[in-house]
């Protein structure tokens, strides 16, 4: 019986780090199959749902498009489409562009004055030259309105793509999911009534906090770059493939899909940390998930020296593509969508790992001071 | 962890298990309060009714909670420290949870690998503790199917697995049948014959008696005696100390002992082969014996009635919520 007082034979470096490959290995498993966990699947999966359903619309409108462009009679060019102007003649259109292959037209009584009215000729000619719609409505056989409809358009859609990530991919599913699992590193155990078993073993309390947090960060990372390159894969989709390759290998696709997971990342560690803290000091996970959130919503219109200790300060100057205020947004709402002050990239990674670390400090100083006492949670 | 870690400088005894001035309060509720002890090798079992601190005092003990006042060491170790402290020791709870989806063996092997075992150490180990449990033909099965004698037995294993020095068993026999219980009192015993601390809290106040080298009766968070039964039962002055006297003549025997001024009260016994006599006097008693049996009174057997764990507990806490 007595062999003990000796531990295995390892330097601490060492056996810390088998510790906390031990530590992960039994979280990994948890978190990956729990139960409770499953909506954190859901919240990643949505932007993926999301561009998907657009992938698919766009190519069901590119699959309209192109049968528009064979049915008409020349084949167009964009140039051909933009040469038409509002005042021309429904023949000067024919003659550019040739018989519209889809066209509508109505007769409209329209008021002249008071009790006079007359029957005028409406007309819409719908034109394509395969990419975009080119759109025509006259009026008594004049053009009265252009509408060119650009199809795919990687400019416009990388942008909208950088709101997804930015406004709903960072700011709610990596937030919630961080919340989910970090929370639950320690909060779930002290509800199981399980967390003795870490607290009797040979190790030290902030060797268990690192290994959890690694644990979750393991999980989250994978759960959320999973969805960010199925996100980009679907965001590419439709698109035809030299589209792709000029996107991915001459306009910087590439780079920003990098940026794009490594932000990810970036956010798993800035939120896990806040978490993995929040989990220790607070019972209900609502209160101090409420109180980060607004805390992050604010941050743009905090003092200089607060923003500082966010997330979304720093992880908003990461974002590759620059999101543009539509003209007449309110200067509220503007100062919401742009980064006023960024910082520069270096700067940004190293404020959320220092924001991160003071979280983490935070957490093995309270790891240290946690007793057993299921009775009262 | 690796290296023994020698105990810190100021240390209270490197060979006991020590509580000084020890007090642990729950909020305003009061879980153990100015305990003082330091428990030598062997079994020693903490008794008392519930909510009497036994718990309390094995969770101080293991460093699961922080005493409020006061502080414990386990052979130097201190209790804020369970890197080194869980090396020697090893701690069978009463929580029965276990973490999700384990197997028994799982259990055990996480347990070792966390200790930082490498994967075939901790395997052998594992099979080696899971069958020093009798839990081999089940640990592939997953604990959450267990009966609640088996988990009793995969929580003895986890706090056997690393061959500690110091076991601390909360109510370890709960839940297991006859059989289990005789197998599992062997292995503590073999255990404390090998220099272990074996720390046992029951309610089982026969099987206390059985297995105990030395007591700590409990009540409402104060330690109301410690030590070996015979020493702690010699204490208890307000309570005579009762003999049972096997011999030939009870009657006469017991007209004798009357005599004696601090014979208290004599009854003889029902099968009329004996006497039970309460004195304030036994070694006076003793005395007294030998010259009755020097007249030709022809005794059989002495032996104290009340010098066990029931009675001293019995005296000294009620009758609370144990079981005999």
């Amino acid at each position: 019986m007595i062999t003990a007082m000796t531990g295995p034979k390892t330097s601490g470096m060492r056996i810390w780090w088998a510790q906390i490959k031990a530590v992960i290995r039994l979280e990994m498993k948890k978190t990956f199959f729990a139960k409770r966990g499953l909506w954190i699947y859901l919240v990643a999966a949505l932007p993926v749902f999301l561009f998907i359903a657009f992938a698919v619309a766009t190519s069901g409108r590119q699959h309209q498009r192109a049968s528009v462009a064979r049915r008409g009679e020349k084949i167009l060019t964009y140039q051909d489409l933009l040469a038409v102007q509002p005042g021309m003649t429904s023949e000067e259109v024919v003659a550019i562009l040739g018989k519209p292959p889809v066209n509508f037209h109505w007769a409209e009584n329209r008021p002249l004055g008071p009790g006079v009215t007359a029957n005028v000729l409406r007309e819409n000619y719908h034109y394509s030259d395969g990419q975009n719609d080119l759109f025509v409505g006259l009026l008594d056989g004049k053009v009265e309105s252009v509408n060119i409809d650009s199809g795919n358009n990687l400019g416009q859609d990388s942008i909208m793509f950088a709101g997804v990530f930015q406004f709903f991919f960072l700011r709610l599913a990596i937030f919630f999911g961080c919340l989910g699992i970090f929370m639950n590193l320690f909060r779930g155990e002290i509800l199981d009534r399980s967390l003795h078993f870490y607290f009797l073993a040979p190790v030290r309390r902030e060797v268990l906090m690192v290994g959890k947090f690694l644990a979750g960060l393991l999980a989250t990372g994978t759960i959320f770059v999973v969805s960010e390159l199925l996100q980009t894969a679907a965001f590419l989709w439709h698109f035809s493939p030299s589209a792709r390759e000029v996107y991915l290998y001459h306009n910087h696709g590439l780079e920003h899909a990098a940026i794009y997971v490594g932000v990810t990342v970036l956010a798993c560690v800035g939120y896990g940390a806040f978490f993995l803290v929040a989990g220790m000091l607070f019972r209900n996970p609502i209160l101090p998930a409420a109180a980060i959130l607004i805390w992050e919503f604010i941050n743009p219109f905090l003092p200089g020296i607060l923003k500082q200790f966010s997330v979304i300060y720093y992880l908003k100057s990461l974002c590759p593509v620059e999101i543009p205020s539509p003209p007449g947004t309110s200067p509220l709402l503007a100062l919401l969508v742009s980064n006023t002050d960024p910082v520069s990239a270096p700067v940004a990674v190293v404020g959320i790992v220092i924001v991160a670390l003071i979280a983490l400090y935070a957490s093995s100083v309270q790891v240290r001071r946690m007793e057993i006492n299921y009775t009262t949670e | 962890m690796s290296a023994p870690v020698r105990p810190s400088v100021n240390s209270l005894m490197n060979d006991r298990i020590v509580f000084e001035d020890v007090s642990k309060f729950y909020g305003e509720i009061l879980g153990v309060n100015r305990v003082n002890l330091s428990i030598p090798p062997g079994i020693t079992s903490l008794v008392g009714p519930n909510g009497s601190g036994k718990t309390t005092l094995m969770n101080l003990m293991t460093g699961l909670v922080r005493p409020s006042r006061g502080r414990v060491e386990v052979l130097g170790y201190k209790t804020d420290d369970p890197e080194h402290l869980f090396t020697i020791l090893g701690y069978s709870t009463q929580f029965d949870a276990f973490p999700k989806g384990l197997t028994g063996y799982q259990f055990i092997y996480s347990y070792l690998r966390l200790a930082g075992r490498d994967a075939q150490t901790a395997e052998q180990m594992a099979w080696r503790v899971i069958e020093r449990v009798n839990l081999v033909d089940a640990a592939k099965r997953n604990i959450a199917g267990y009966s609640k004698g088996m988990r009793q037995r995969i929580r003895l294993a986890q706090a056997l697995a690393h061959d500690p020095k110091v076991l601390v068993l909360d109510e370890p026999l709960n839940g297991l049948d006859p059989l289990a219980r005789s197998e599992m009192i062997a292995l503590f015993r073999a255990a404390a014959a090998q220099g272990c601390y074996v720390i046992i809290s029951s309610h089982i106040l026969h099987e206390v008696d059985v297995i105990s080298d030395q007591v700590i009766l409990l009540s409402n968070g104060y330690v109301v005696a410690e030590g070996q039964i015979a020493t702690v039962r010699g204490e208890i002055q307000e309570h005579p100390t009762q003999i049972l006297i096997r011999c030939t003549r009870p009657r006469e025997l017991a007209s004798k002992m009357l005599e004696d001024t601090h014979t208290i009260e004599v009854t003889i016994h029902k099968d009329e082969k004996g006497v039970l006599l309460k004195t304030r006097d036994a070694d006076g008693f003793y005395l007294a014996l030998n010259q009755l049996a020097m007249n030709g009174i022809d005794i059989e057997s002495i032996a104290p009635a009340d010098d066990d764990v029931l009675s001293v507990y019995e005296y000294l806490i009620g009758n609370e919520e144990v079981v005999r």
